[in-house]
């Protein structure tokens, strides 16, 4: 195989949740010397593409679940190879959940999406306090904070988490999202970015932060 | 012993429309619950709050009254650091409701486990009907007359909770899934589970009445469309929906359900017209609106 058309494999084996093919895609795109950031874009637009189906309702979470799992596996084996290259994760993203909401899974979908983009990402979990926020963005020096929010119930809570942290001074962008969240809530309460979904919060972080 | 098809609530929702209450969640809130606290803990820690609910959902007129254990399995407990309650938590629930029954239904609430079944997730089929095993049974032993699985999103794991069900007591058992639109008028789970693959699963299973309940970005008329998709899929077995008072927006940093009491009779008229079996509300909806649907229901039978 010519190593556009392994890559272009390896894209549709990762966008389809095959996680097997990945791998050997991945191997034999590493064996074949194919350059690092090649093969990192070819996963990148495997979990771009599952996203875009999310998006348009034609793909659901047990598709972008397997289609991340099979992305995880294959960075498993690029890893070394983008270590040795100097490739070194293009951002930090710190995300969770917001105060008095538990649930994860939007949550876990978006850090995924962010790890197939090669962003560094710390996961802070759920139920998640400003302060927690605050400290964990300081501390791995975030470029992008991720509040996710399941519960309508729970918007104030990002609303606070937001303040909070402007508050700090952080110059983290802020990217809200979850089922209640609108743009026009996002706007309002200070956030520099919304995402409808998980996956248009790779394309939010685009707009926010251009790559180079 | 009767079999479920002679079970008088189904023989009852064959001779007219059953009114099923409404928010419980939304009502605990008004009520103090802060988010993130486990409503299931008041059972046991604010019964009277319970009660109160559950009697102001009776005397709005509702034949069915659901306990407070949408996150009752040991799963969704946890998360609160309370599985080891899980018995007291569901018997004390069930009991609630029943204290305050006078004549209504009591029907056991079983909600999502929480976690993903295997291959998508770590739990297996048999750990699954374990978890629901023990929260079933112990609403039955607080004396609820019938289980309600709701808010689904996956067909297997609803197929599991029904099953489960069934085999511990020969009880009907309701079964309701959480839609969202999914492109040219058709509504899928989050899981991507369609309208039709639910609705067989659930009768498969041994349902005695399917349909939806709650969902997201669903306005009245997404319910109306939805409802007629539903009794399609059903074809002869009863079908109920629970829509929320519309889908939320915030206000002025307040959360509105947008729905007014007479819209939603509006809406429960047209359902009842339709052929829905049990009526009620979801997120939202308030024993004002109970009141109402079940006034419109009533006038036009």
């Amino acid at each position: 195989m010519r190593g556009t058309d392994t890559l272009d494999a390896l894209t549709a084996a990762i966008e389809h949740g095959r996680r097997d093919e990945a791998v050997a895609l991945m191997r034999a795109a590493v064996a074949a010397g194919e350059p690092p950031r090649k093969m990192l874009d070819a996963l990148a637009a495997g979990m771009a593409d599952v996203g875009r189906r999310f998006s348009n309702e034609q793909a659901f979470i047990p598709e972008v679940l397997t289609a991340a799992r099979a992305m995880k596996r294959s960075m498993a084996v690029l890893e070394p190879v983008l270590v040795d290259a100097g490739i070194r994760p293009e951002f930090t993203a710190v995300i969770g959940t917001v105060q008095g909401d538990l649930h994860d899974i939007g949550k876990n979908l978006v850090a995924m999406m962010w790890k197939g983009s090669n962003y560094a990402v710390v996961d802070l979990g759920t139920n998640v306090s400003p302060e927690t926020f605050i400290e964990a963005a300081g501390d791995y020096g975030a470029d992008v904070i991720g509040l996710s929010s399941l519960m309508t119930t729970t918007l104030p809570a990002m609303q606070r988490t937001v303040r909070a942290l402007r508050c700090a001074g952080l110059k983290a962008r802020i990217i809200v999202g979850g089922a209640p969240v609108t743009s026009s809530f996002a706007r309002r309460i200070g956030a520099d970015g919304y995402a409808k979904d998980a996956a248009a919060v790779v394309r939010e972080t685009r707009r926010l932060m251009p790559a180079g | 012993m009767a079999g479920p098809s002679t079970h008088p609530l189904i023989e009852t929702m064959t001779q007219r429309v059953l009114l099923c209450d409404g928010g419980m969640g939304t009502q605990l809130i008004a009520r103090g619950l802060s988010p993130g606290e486990s409503a299931e803990r008041w059972n046991l820690d604010r019964p009277d709050d319970v009660r109160a609910i559950h009697r102001a959902y009776r005397a709005a007129g509702c034949d069915l009254l659901t306990t407070n254990t949408f996150q009752g399995t040991t799963t969704a407990l946890a998360q609160h650091g309370a599985a080891r309650d899980v018995d007291a938590i569901n018997r004390a629930a069930a009991s609630l409701a029943r204290e305050v029954a006078d004549g209504a239904w009591v029907l056991g609430d079983v909600g999502p486990f929480g976690g993903f079944l295997e291959p998508l997730g770590e739990t297996s089929a048999q750990e699954l009907r374990d978890i629901f095993h023990r929260q079933i049974a112990a609403l039955i032993e607080g004396g609820a007359d019938a289980i309600v699985v709701e808010t689904m999103s996956d067909h297997a794991e609803s197929r599991i909770a029904i099953q489960t069900a069934r085999q511990i007591a020969d009880l009907p058992v309701l079964a309701t899934f959480a839609f969202q639109p999914a492109g040219s008028g058709i509504y899928r789970t989050m899981m991507g589970v369609s309208v039709p693959d639910a609705i067989t699963a659930a009768i498969e299973a041994g349902a005695a009445a399917v349909g939806a309940n709650c969902g997201t970005t669903l306005g009245l008329d997404d319910y109306r469309r939805l409802a007629g998709q539903l009794l399609e899929a059903a074809g002869p077995t009863p079908v109920m929906l629970q829509p929320n008072a519309g889908s939320p927006e915030m206000v002025d940093g307040t959360l509105i359900h947008p729905a007014g009491a007479e819209e939603m009779a509006d809406l429960a008229r047209d359902l009842a017209a339709m052929g829905l079996r049990i009526i009620g509300g979801c997120c939202g909806t308030t024993p004002d609106h109970l009141r109402a649907m079940g006034q419109a229901i009533a006038a036009r039978a």
